[in-house]
């Protein structure tokens, strides 16, 4: 024992060494802020809570680095070399480090963990931004995206995109509108954790070989090495003027149209790519770790049998694969043809239910006007426009997506653009794991709490679980030909009018009208709630956040103190709606 | 060495919690093709405004490609059902029954419609499903039959194909 406390500690001495050099670069000037929105839409508080989450992240960093330096001594050995005992984690310690690394952003204040982090089951941290804008501020105060953040946890269970011909489906991605491939890397988490950092509005780094060269400054140079071996970080001979580039945000007018401003020669650029490669996977591993992805709920303690439901969500749990249908999507892995006093002992589809069927769907939601994307149609300081469609813009997510459309990604596979107008509007189908996970202090999403307050779906529409599952149960119950904020007087919008839905191509019916009665919408959420990991074990890092509970009101109206009036929306964009395959039917 | 004991339990703790957690799970297959699917719940409106009508009915389960699709083709002539509209469903593998349910748009006020119901897969494969012809009726320029449907209410059977 003692041996090995004193490997450890020579260890760890090297760790701790090189995590000091190279990192006295100085931290960027931010440029002016950039504030193109009316009065009411950034939340009150928007800047002290960002603060409040960099603060979390920079202690959760912490801690990843104290475990980085208690690894074990590294053996490699085999053929292929394999890091023997401490492979696993050491890897998902690096991924665990590059999450909460501030650096990682353009302007060194935003980390991937910025706006997902563990107590919202790696979802938004704000609760505030999640009322409002739904899309998260990202380095350049306060340029936005569009959507909310997906939640990281069950991410990396998800295969690359494919389309299914027998199913006649895509399956698999990551991201609301599945960009997020995995072709290259078939890992479609690990392409996923390469976007945000290159995103104009969120981390900002104008190219891919800032990874590498911010890596390289890094505080965790020692694990980076021992994980993709001697000298995979360094050697690369970066211009002089790298920082200098990296600290300047993405869509800068300074860049032209170059995507790659680091000049490199092509040897140091493949080096580049392949350390962004690692980025990628290194983060994934950490996601698929059980600090994560740690199937620790109650219902997973419930199919070991070490968990007895309530009866209300036993209840819940037999409206969701019976009468509810919520497991046609979202799949429990469970028969579900039992008659009452049989065993279950079917033989599940999945023997681990990961709660989603991995496709794609238009559920229908209204447009949120709150979203912070629709207000920035004029340039920043640095001459970048994120949204110059305004209102204009309309989200057909998978759609765009295989049109290497607009606000999207290019769609390496051409076979699938003809798919394009049977995709549109549909977005990822999310695990229901986790969906209620909330802050240790607020440990619910619903009102009166004390409740965290969290954004569903892609566009944050929907503010609690109870709206969730009525909205599921009533869709086409209450509809009215309205936008959000113009139901009819005597109509309480999300209790009984629903505006109509943002596209209405493709718009999936299995759900719409489930006939569920009031009681029975909240045992599907104490359902729900049987999904959050944390029971069986601890959750790792639930008890981080620093910020307030709210109180008050009820699950079926919370946040209707915000709702604004749509303005009226002028016709689908050019850049949207007039890119072949053109949708079908046309979008107004 | 309590203390050493203490850093060897964190250790391992922490060496857990690093590690990957269970296989990726995969896509489930489609489930086997339905032999005959029948109508057990006849097409009815379930909800009508003056320029869409939404068309329920329940078929068994038709098996095949989980993703499938109620067609309903319509027109103002029984003899000619010149439109068609779809809406995709998910099957429940688990349920003995689908509910199929489509999105009629784009309607004129107070006008009879004639329509049948079909069901297909994904992929356009059409199941092997007999629907009579029925008819409904729009309601007024600002008028709604709303969705609390009684069977077959604005819904007429007139012929059978």
């Amino acid at each position: 024992m003692k041996v090995l406390l004193q490997t450890c500690a020579v260890v760890a001495v090297p760790l701790l060494l090189v995590s000091c050099s190279g990192a006295n670069a100085a931290d960027p000037a931010s440029p002016p802020t950039y504030n193109p929105y009316p009065s009411g839409i950034l939340p009150a508080d928007v800047e002290s809570e960002t603060a409040r989450v960099q603060s979390e992240v920079q202690s959760i960093f912490q801690q990843a680095l104290a475990e980085a330096n208690a690894l074990p001594p590294a053996t490699v050995t085999g053929q292929p070399p394999t890091q023997q005992g401490s492979g696993y984690q050491s890897i998902a310690t690096l991924g665990k480090l590059m999450n909460f690394d501030v650096n990682m952003s353009a302007l060194k204040n935003m980390a991937c963990a910025s706006c997902h982090m563990p107590y919202a089951g790696f979802g938004g941290p704000i609760p505030s931004v999640n009322l409002t804008m739904i899309a998260y501020p990202g380095t350049y105060h306060f340029r936005a995206g569009k959507r909310t953040p997906p939640r990281y946890t069950y991410s990396p269970f998800f295969p690359a995109l494919a389309y299914d011909d027998t199913a006649a489906a895509f399956f698999g991605g990551n991201f609301w509108d599945g960009r997020s491939t995995g072709y290259l890397l078939q890992s479609p988490d690990a392409e996923q954790a390469q976007h945000p950092p290159l995103d104009s509005q969120e981390m900002g780094l104008p190219d891919s070989a800032c990874i590498a060269w911010r890596l390289s400054q890094s505080q965790y140079v020692a694990i980076f090495e021992r994980v993709w071996g001697a000298g995979s970080l360094t050697g690369i001979n970066f211009p002089s003027n790298t920082e200098q580039i990296c600290s300047t945000p993405a869509g800068a007018a300074s860049f032209g149209t170059s995507v790659t401003p680091v000049n490199l020669s092509p040897t140091d650029r493949n080096r580049a790519n392949v350390i962004f490669d690692h980025w990628g996977q290194s983060i994934s591993a950490f996601e698929k770790s059980k600090q994560v992805s740690a199937f620790t709920s109650k219902f997973d303690a419930y199919l070991e049998n070490q968990y007895t439901m309530t009866s209300d969500e036993l209840a819940g749990y037999n409206l969701f694969k019976g009468k509810g249908n919520c497991n046609s999507c979202h799949l429990d892995g469970r028969g579900t043809t039992l008659t009452p006093g049989q065993t279950d002992n079917s033989t599940a589809a999945q023997a681990n239910p990961l709660f989603t069927c991995f496709g794609y769907t238009n559920e229908g939601l209204p447009l949120n006007p709150r979203d912070a994307f629709y207000y920035q149609t004029t340039p920043d300081a640095l001459g970048f426009t994120p949204n110059p469609d305004g209102f204009g813009y309309r989200d057909l997510a998978l759609g765009t997506f295989l049109r290497s459309g607009y606000g999207s990604a290019p769609n390496p596979n051409a076979e699938w653009i003809p798919l394009a107008p049977k995709s549109d509007g549909r977005f990822q189908v999310a695990t229901a794991r986790n969906a209620a996970m909330a802050p240790s202090q607020c440990p619910t999403t619903e009102a009166p709490g004390p409740y965290f307050q969290k954004g569903f779906f892609h566009n944050g529409y929907i503010k609690s679980l109870k709206q969730l599952v009525h909205f599921y149960n009533t869709r086409d119950v209450f509809p009215f030909a309205v936008t959000s904020g113009h139901c009819p007087a005597g109509t309480t919008e999300k209790v009984d009018c629903w505006p109509m839905p943002e596209v209405t191509n493709n718009l999936d019916m299995t759900t719409g009208k489930l006939g569920l009665t009031d009681q029975e919408e909240n045992q599907i959420v104490a359902f729900l709630q049987t999904l959050t990991d944390g029971y069986t074990t601890p959750y790792p890092n639930i008890d981080s956040f620093t910020g307030q509970c709210t109180t008050g009101g009820t699950a079926s109206t919370q946040g209707n103190e915000t709702l604004i009036p749509t303005p009226p929306l002028p016709p689908c964009s050019s850049n949207v709606c007039a890119i072949a395959p053109f949708p079908n039917p046309a979008i107004p | 060495m309590n203390r050493l004991i203490l850093t060897l339990a964190m250790t391992a703790t922490m060496a857990a919690l690093f590690l990957p957690n269970r296989a990726a799970a995969q896509v489930p297959p489609p489930a086997k093709r339905a032999k005959h699917v029948r109508i057990v719940e006849a097409p009815q409106v379930e909800m009508s405004t003056d320029h869409l009508t939404i068309i329920r009915w329940t078929t068994n389960n038709p098996g095949g490609s989980d993703e499938h699709y109620g067609v309903v083709q319509y027109g103002t002539d029984p003899k000619d059902l010149n439109k068609t509209a779809k809406s995709p469903i998910r099957l429940n593998q688990g349920h003995a029954h689908t509910t199929f349910r489509v999105r009629v748009d784009d309607l004129e006020p107070q006008t009879t419609y004639y329509y049948r119901v079909a069901t297909e897969e994904s992929g356009g494969r059409r199941d092997p499903l007999k629907s009579p012809i029925s008819k409904f009726i729009t309601p007024g320029p600002g008028e709604r039959i709303p969705a609390s449907p009684q069977r077959g209410r604005g819904v007429q059977p007139i012929a059978r194909q």
